[in-house]
Protein backbone atom coordinates (compact mmCIF):
# COMPACT_ATOMS: atom_id res chain seq x y z
CA UNK A 1 0.00 0.00 0.00
CA UNK A 2 1.47 3.32 -0.77
CA UNK A 3 0.54 4.99 2.32
CA UNK A 4 2.34 2.49 4.31
CA UNK A 5 4.96 2.58 2.01
CA UNK A 6 4.81 -1.02 0.77
CA UNK A 7 4.10 -0.19 -2.96
CA UNK A 8 6.91 -1.26 -4.94
CA UNK A 9 9.53 1.00 -5.36
CA UNK A 10 8.42 2.80 -2.44
CA UNK A 11 11.03 3.61 0.54
CA UNK A 12 9.67 1.62 3.96
CA UNK A 13 8.25 3.88 6.50
CA UNK A 14 11.06 2.07 8.92
CA UNK A 15 13.65 3.02 6.27
CA UNK A 16 12.51 6.81 6.13
CA UNK A 17 12.21 6.80 10.18
CA UNK A 18 15.37 5.91 10.21
CA UNK A 19 16.85 8.55 7.70
CA UNK A 20 14.73 11.39 9.44
CA UNK A 21 15.85 10.50 13.21
CA UNK A 22 19.68 11.30 11.51
CA UNK A 23 18.09 14.30 10.14
CA UNK A 24 17.62 13.45 6.71
CA UNK A 25 14.96 16.33 5.29
CA UNK A 26 13.84 14.63 2.36
CA UNK A 27 12.96 11.42 4.22
CA UNK A 28 10.94 13.71 6.71
CA UNK A 29 8.98 15.55 3.79
CA UNK A 30 8.23 12.09 2.33
CA UNK A 31 6.97 10.79 5.60
CA UNK A 32 4.33 13.83 5.97
CA UNK A 33 3.45 13.76 2.37
CA UNK A 34 2.79 10.57 2.82
CA UNK A 35 0.60 10.27 5.98
CA UNK A 36 -0.88 13.75 6.14
CA UNK A 37 -3.80 12.69 4.08
CA UNK A 38 -4.85 9.76 5.99
CA UNK A 39 -4.23 11.96 9.34
CA UNK A 40 -6.22 14.63 8.01
CA UNK A 41 -9.27 12.33 7.51
CA UNK A 42 -9.20 11.09 10.52
CA UNK A 43 -9.05 14.38 12.21
CA UNK A 44 -12.19 15.32 10.15
CA UNK A 45 -13.88 12.13 11.50
CA UNK A 46 -13.58 13.63 15.15
CA UNK A 47 -14.33 17.07 14.41
CA UNK A 48 -16.38 16.92 11.30
CA UNK A 49 -15.14 20.31 10.34
CA UNK A 50 -11.97 20.76 7.94
CA UNK A 51 -10.41 24.01 9.41
CA UNK A 52 -10.78 23.00 13.02
CA UNK A 53 -8.88 19.16 11.55
CA UNK A 54 -6.20 21.15 10.30
CA UNK A 55 -5.03 22.41 12.99
CA UNK A 56 -5.66 19.51 14.75
CA UNK A 57 -3.18 17.46 12.35
CA UNK A 58 -0.35 20.22 12.85
CA UNK A 59 -0.70 19.62 16.49
CA UNK A 60 -0.34 15.80 16.07
CA UNK A 61 2.65 15.96 13.65
CA UNK A 62 4.35 18.27 15.50
CA UNK A 63 4.10 16.04 18.50
CA UNK A 64 4.94 13.00 16.83
CA UNK A 65 7.58 14.38 15.26
CA UNK A 66 9.33 15.75 18.51
CA UNK A 67 9.00 12.14 19.96
CA UNK A 68 10.38 10.51 16.27
CA UNK A 69 13.09 9.35 18.58
CA UNK A 70 10.90 7.23 21.26
CA UNK A 71 9.02 5.64 17.96
CA UNK A 72 9.70 2.01 18.96
CA UNK A 73 8.16 0.73 16.20
CA UNK A 74 6.02 -1.87 17.94
CA UNK A 75 3.35 -0.58 15.72
CA UNK A 76 3.37 0.76 11.98
CA UNK A 77 4.44 4.50 11.61
CA UNK A 78 0.99 4.68 10.58
CA UNK A 79 -0.86 3.74 13.21
CA UNK A 80 1.38 5.14 16.00
CA UNK A 81 0.72 8.88 13.71
CA UNK A 82 -3.08 8.01 13.71
CA UNK A 83 -3.57 7.17 17.48
CA UNK A 84 -1.64 10.80 18.10
CA UNK A 85 -3.87 12.35 16.01
CA UNK A 86 -6.88 10.67 17.40
CA UNK A 87 -5.98 11.75 20.94
CA UNK A 88 -4.83 15.28 19.66
CA UNK A 89 -8.74 15.44 17.99
CA UNK A 90 -10.01 13.89 21.34
CA UNK A 91 -8.40 16.24 23.70
CA UNK A 92 -9.44 18.90 21.76
CA UNK A 93 -13.09 17.87 21.51
CA UNK A 94 -12.69 17.42 25.40
CA UNK A 95 -11.06 21.17 25.84
CA UNK A 96 -13.97 22.69 23.32
CA UNK A 97 -16.94 20.82 25.38
CA UNK A 98 -17.71 19.07 21.95
CA UNK A 99 -18.92 15.52 20.95
CA UNK A 100 -18.16 14.83 17.58
CA UNK A 101 -21.08 13.62 16.65
CA UNK A 102 -23.81 15.40 14.28
CA UNK A 103 -27.27 15.39 15.43
CA UNK A 104 -30.14 13.76 12.97
CA UNK A 105 -31.56 17.59 12.24
CA UNK A 106 -28.31 18.83 10.42
CA UNK A 107 -28.17 15.62 8.12
CA UNK A 108 -30.03 16.19 4.90
CA UNK A 109 -32.77 14.72 4.53
CA UNK A 110 -33.31 11.06 4.39
CA UNK A 111 -35.43 9.25 2.03
CA UNK A 112 -38.92 8.73 3.43
CA UNK A 113 -38.36 11.31 6.05
CA UNK A 114 -38.55 15.07 4.43
CA UNK A 115 -41.23 16.91 2.29
CA UNK A 116 -39.65 15.23 -0.87
CA UNK A 117 -37.69 12.38 -0.60
CA UNK A 118 -37.20 11.74 -3.73
CA UNK A 119 -36.19 15.34 -4.99
CA UNK A 120 -33.62 15.73 -2.02
CA UNK A 121 -31.88 12.16 -3.07
CA UNK A 122 -31.11 13.88 -6.32
CA UNK A 123 -29.87 17.48 -5.13
CA UNK A 124 -27.67 15.87 -2.14
CA UNK A 125 -26.21 12.59 -4.10
CA UNK A 126 -26.38 9.46 -2.51
CA UNK A 127 -22.70 9.92 -2.19
CA UNK A 128 -22.94 13.31 -0.22
CA UNK A 129 -26.10 11.50 1.66
CA UNK A 130 -23.91 9.09 2.87
CA UNK A 131 -21.28 10.92 4.66
CA UNK A 132 -23.36 13.25 5.80
CA UNK A 133 -25.22 10.70 7.55
CA UNK A 134 -21.59 8.94 8.72
CA UNK A 135 -21.73 11.79 10.52
CA UNK A 136 -24.44 10.91 13.03
CA UNK A 137 -22.94 7.47 13.80
CA UNK A 138 -21.41 6.93 17.52
CA UNK A 139 -17.59 7.71 17.27
CA UNK A 140 -16.15 4.04 17.49
CA UNK A 141 -18.52 2.98 15.11
CA UNK A 142 -18.09 6.32 12.76
CA UNK A 143 -14.25 6.03 13.18
CA UNK A 144 -14.08 2.11 12.37
CA UNK A 145 -16.32 2.77 9.21
CA UNK A 146 -14.19 5.60 8.37
CA UNK A 147 -11.14 3.98 8.52
CA UNK A 148 -11.39 0.60 7.42
CA UNK A 149 -13.22 2.13 3.87
CA UNK A 150 -11.33 5.41 3.23
CA UNK A 151 -7.69 3.89 4.49
CA UNK A 152 -8.18 0.61 4.24
CA UNK A 153 -6.96 -0.36 7.76
CA UNK A 154 -7.26 -3.92 9.00
CA UNK A 155 -9.40 -4.06 12.43
CA UNK A 156 -5.99 -5.12 13.65
CA UNK A 157 -5.05 -1.84 12.99
CA UNK A 158 -8.31 0.16 13.77
CA UNK A 159 -8.64 -1.03 17.06
CA UNK A 160 -4.66 0.19 17.42
CA UNK A 161 -5.94 3.58 16.05
CA UNK A 162 -9.21 3.72 18.55
CA UNK A 163 -7.77 2.29 21.90
CA UNK A 164 -10.12 -1.23 21.38
CA UNK A 165 -9.61 -4.54 20.49
CA UNK A 166 -9.37 -6.14 17.05
CA UNK A 167 -12.77 -7.55 18.03
CA UNK A 168 -14.51 -4.64 18.97
CA UNK A 169 -13.27 -2.65 15.86
CA UNK A 170 -14.64 -5.54 13.50
CA UNK A 171 -18.52 -5.32 15.54
CA UNK A 172 -18.21 -1.48 15.66
CA UNK A 173 -17.82 -1.42 11.61
CA UNK A 174 -20.13 -3.69 10.79
CA UNK A 175 -22.59 -2.06 13.22
CA UNK A 176 -21.96 1.01 11.76
CA UNK A 177 -22.43 0.04 8.28
CA UNK A 178 -25.72 -1.89 8.84
CA UNK A 179 -26.60 1.21 10.60
CA UNK A 180 -25.78 3.97 7.65
CA UNK A 181 -27.35 0.97 5.04
CA UNK A 182 -30.71 1.75 7.17
CA UNK A 183 -30.24 5.54 7.63
CA UNK A 184 -29.79 5.28 3.69
CA UNK A 185 -32.74 3.55 3.30
CA UNK B 1 -24.82 -17.83 -5.14
CA UNK B 2 -23.54 -19.04 -1.50
CA UNK B 3 -25.35 -17.08 1.19
CA UNK B 4 -22.87 -18.66 3.44
CA UNK B 5 -20.14 -16.85 1.60
CA UNK B 6 -22.04 -12.87 2.77
CA UNK B 7 -19.94 -12.71 6.06
CA UNK B 8 -16.27 -13.53 4.16
CA UNK B 9 -16.98 -10.86 1.34
CA UNK B 10 -18.25 -8.58 3.37
CA UNK B 11 -15.01 -8.46 5.44
CA UNK B 12 -13.39 -8.42 2.00
CA UNK B 13 -15.42 -5.40 0.73
CA UNK B 14 -13.24 -2.25 1.75
CA UNK B 15 -10.27 -4.20 0.32
CA UNK B 16 -11.50 -4.26 -3.14
CA UNK B 17 -12.55 -0.84 -3.36
CA UNK B 18 -9.06 0.05 -2.36
CA UNK B 19 -6.88 1.02 -5.43
CA UNK B 20 -3.88 -1.53 -3.55
CA UNK B 21 -5.18 -3.85 -1.32
CA UNK B 22 -6.95 -7.24 -2.84
CA UNK B 23 -4.99 -9.46 -4.70
CA UNK B 24 -6.71 -11.13 -7.91
CA UNK B 25 -8.02 -13.82 -6.81
CA UNK B 26 -10.15 -11.72 -3.92
CA UNK B 27 -11.35 -9.37 -6.24
CA UNK B 28 -13.00 -12.17 -8.72
CA UNK B 29 -14.37 -13.67 -5.50
CA UNK B 30 -16.01 -10.20 -4.64
CA UNK B 31 -17.06 -9.64 -7.52
CA UNK B 32 -18.76 -13.18 -8.89
CA UNK B 33 -20.43 -13.44 -5.27
CA UNK B 34 -21.82 -9.60 -5.90
CA UNK B 35 -23.19 -10.20 -9.34
CA UNK B 36 -25.51 -12.10 -7.42
CA UNK B 37 -26.34 -10.78 -4.09
CA UNK B 38 -27.83 -7.72 -3.97
CA UNK B 39 -27.88 -6.93 -0.85
CA UNK B 40 -23.16 -7.42 -0.78
CA UNK B 41 -23.51 -5.40 -4.62
CA UNK B 42 -25.47 -2.73 -2.49
CA UNK B 43 -22.78 -2.47 0.51
CA UNK B 44 -19.79 -2.36 -2.30
CA UNK B 45 -21.99 0.39 -3.70
CA UNK B 46 -22.14 2.27 -0.44
CA UNK B 47 -18.54 1.41 0.49
CA UNK B 48 -17.07 2.38 -3.14
CA UNK B 49 -19.17 5.95 -2.44
CA UNK B 50 -17.56 6.92 0.53
CA UNK B 51 -13.93 6.20 -0.70
CA UNK B 52 -14.47 8.14 -3.84
CA UNK B 53 -16.11 11.23 -1.56
CA UNK B 54 -13.04 10.93 1.04
CA UNK B 55 -12.41 14.27 2.39
CA UNK B 56 -8.80 15.56 0.54
CA UNK B 57 -6.83 18.04 2.47
CA UNK B 58 -5.81 21.38 1.09
CA UNK B 59 -2.65 21.45 -1.04
CA UNK B 60 -1.17 23.88 1.16
CA UNK B 61 -1.32 21.49 4.36
CA UNK B 62 1.43 19.51 3.27
CA UNK B 63 3.63 22.50 2.82
CA UNK B 64 2.62 23.86 6.45
CA UNK B 65 3.23 20.30 8.05
CA UNK B 66 6.32 20.12 6.16
CA UNK B 67 7.81 23.26 7.62
CA UNK B 68 6.43 23.11 10.91
CA UNK B 69 8.21 19.30 11.02
CA UNK B 70 11.36 20.63 10.17
CA UNK B 71 11.29 23.36 12.77
CA UNK B 72 10.76 20.87 15.46
CA UNK B 73 13.10 18.46 14.54
CA UNK B 74 15.98 21.23 14.51
CA UNK B 75 15.04 21.88 17.55
CA UNK B 76 15.19 18.35 18.95
CA UNK B 77 18.29 17.68 17.03
CA UNK B 78 20.26 21.08 18.29
CA UNK B 79 23.26 20.00 20.22
CA UNK B 80 22.57 20.49 24.58
CA UNK B 81 25.85 22.68 24.67
CA UNK B 82 23.82 25.01 22.41
CA UNK B 83 20.94 25.15 23.98
CA UNK B 84 23.08 25.63 27.01
CA UNK B 85 24.91 28.44 25.82
CA UNK B 86 21.80 30.16 24.12
CA UNK B 87 20.18 29.81 27.86
CA UNK B 88 23.58 31.25 29.60
CA UNK B 89 23.80 34.37 26.81
CA UNK B 90 19.87 35.33 27.77
CA UNK B 91 20.85 35.29 31.72
CA UNK B 92 24.09 37.38 30.84
CA UNK B 93 22.06 39.55 28.74
CA UNK B 94 18.60 39.97 31.38
CA UNK B 95 21.65 40.57 34.24
CA UNK B 96 23.22 43.64 32.61
CA UNK B 97 19.94 44.83 31.18
CA UNK B 98 18.68 44.47 34.75
CA UNK B 99 21.69 46.06 36.47
CA UNK B 100 21.59 49.42 34.62
CA UNK B 101 20.95 52.78 36.80
CA UNK B 102 17.69 53.70 36.45
CA UNK B 103 18.24 56.93 36.22
CA UNK B 104 15.35 59.92 36.67
CA UNK B 105 13.18 60.10 33.63
CA UNK B 106 13.48 63.42 31.80
CA UNK B 107 10.78 64.33 29.89
CA UNK B 108 12.02 65.29 26.08
CA UNK B 109 11.84 69.31 25.27
CA UNK B 110 8.64 69.39 22.82
CA UNK B 111 6.98 67.03 25.86
CA UNK B 112 3.67 69.38 27.10
CA UNK B 113 2.19 68.31 29.99
CA UNK B 114 -1.61 68.14 28.64
CA UNK B 115 -3.85 70.64 29.96
CA UNK B 116 -8.16 71.57 30.39
CA UNK B 117 -8.70 72.50 26.33
CA UNK B 118 -5.55 71.08 24.89
CA UNK B 119 -6.49 71.18 21.72
CA UNK B 120 -5.61 67.09 21.22
CA UNK B 121 -7.88 66.36 24.32
CA UNK B 122 -10.83 64.17 23.31
CA UNK B 123 -14.08 65.05 25.63
CA UNK B 124 -13.55 62.05 27.93
CA UNK B 125 -10.34 63.30 28.79
CA UNK B 126 -8.30 60.60 26.29
CA UNK B 127 -5.55 61.82 23.73
CA UNK B 128 -7.27 61.30 20.61
CA UNK B 129 -8.04 61.97 16.71
CA UNK B 130 -7.00 65.22 15.06
CA UNK B 131 -6.07 68.71 16.85
CA UNK B 132 -9.37 71.34 17.21
CA UNK B 133 -7.64 74.51 17.26
CA UNK B 134 -11.02 76.52 17.19
CA UNK B 135 -11.32 77.12 21.04
CA UNK B 136 -7.63 77.98 21.70
CA UNK B 137 -6.82 81.38 22.61
CA UNK B 138 -4.02 83.31 20.69
CA UNK B 139 -1.66 83.11 23.29
CA UNK B 140 -1.94 79.45 23.47
CA UNK B 141 -2.11 79.11 19.47
CA UNK B 142 1.08 81.33 19.39
CA UNK B 143 2.73 78.46 22.10
CA UNK B 144 1.86 75.76 19.74
CA UNK B 145 3.34 77.43 16.90
CA UNK B 146 6.49 78.65 18.55
CA UNK B 147 6.98 74.74 19.82
CA UNK B 148 6.40 73.88 15.92
CA UNK B 149 9.12 75.62 14.83
CA UNK B 150 11.35 74.59 17.83
CA UNK B 151 10.71 70.87 17.13
CA UNK B 152 9.52 71.00 13.11
CA UNK B 153 9.89 67.11 12.93
CA UNK B 154 8.00 66.41 16.35
CA UNK B 155 11.34 65.16 17.57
Amino acid sequence: MSEEGRGDGEVPDAELVKRARKGDDGALGSLVRRHQAGAYRLAVSYMGDRDAAEDVVQEAFVKAFRALDRFRGDASFRTWLLRITANEAKGTLRRIGRRGEARLEDAPDVAGTGPDPAATAVMAGEAERARALLRLLPEKQRLSVSLRTEEGLSFREIGEVTDSSEGAARVNYFHGIRRLRELME
Amino acid sequence: MNRSDCGAVRDMLPDVVGTDGAAHETRRFVERHTAECESCAAELVLIRELRRTRPEPSTALATRLEQVVRYERQAVQRPWWALTAAAVAALMLGIAVSSEPAGEVVAPAFAIEAEENWPWASADGLVAGGPVFDDLSDEALGRLLEDLSDNPGGA
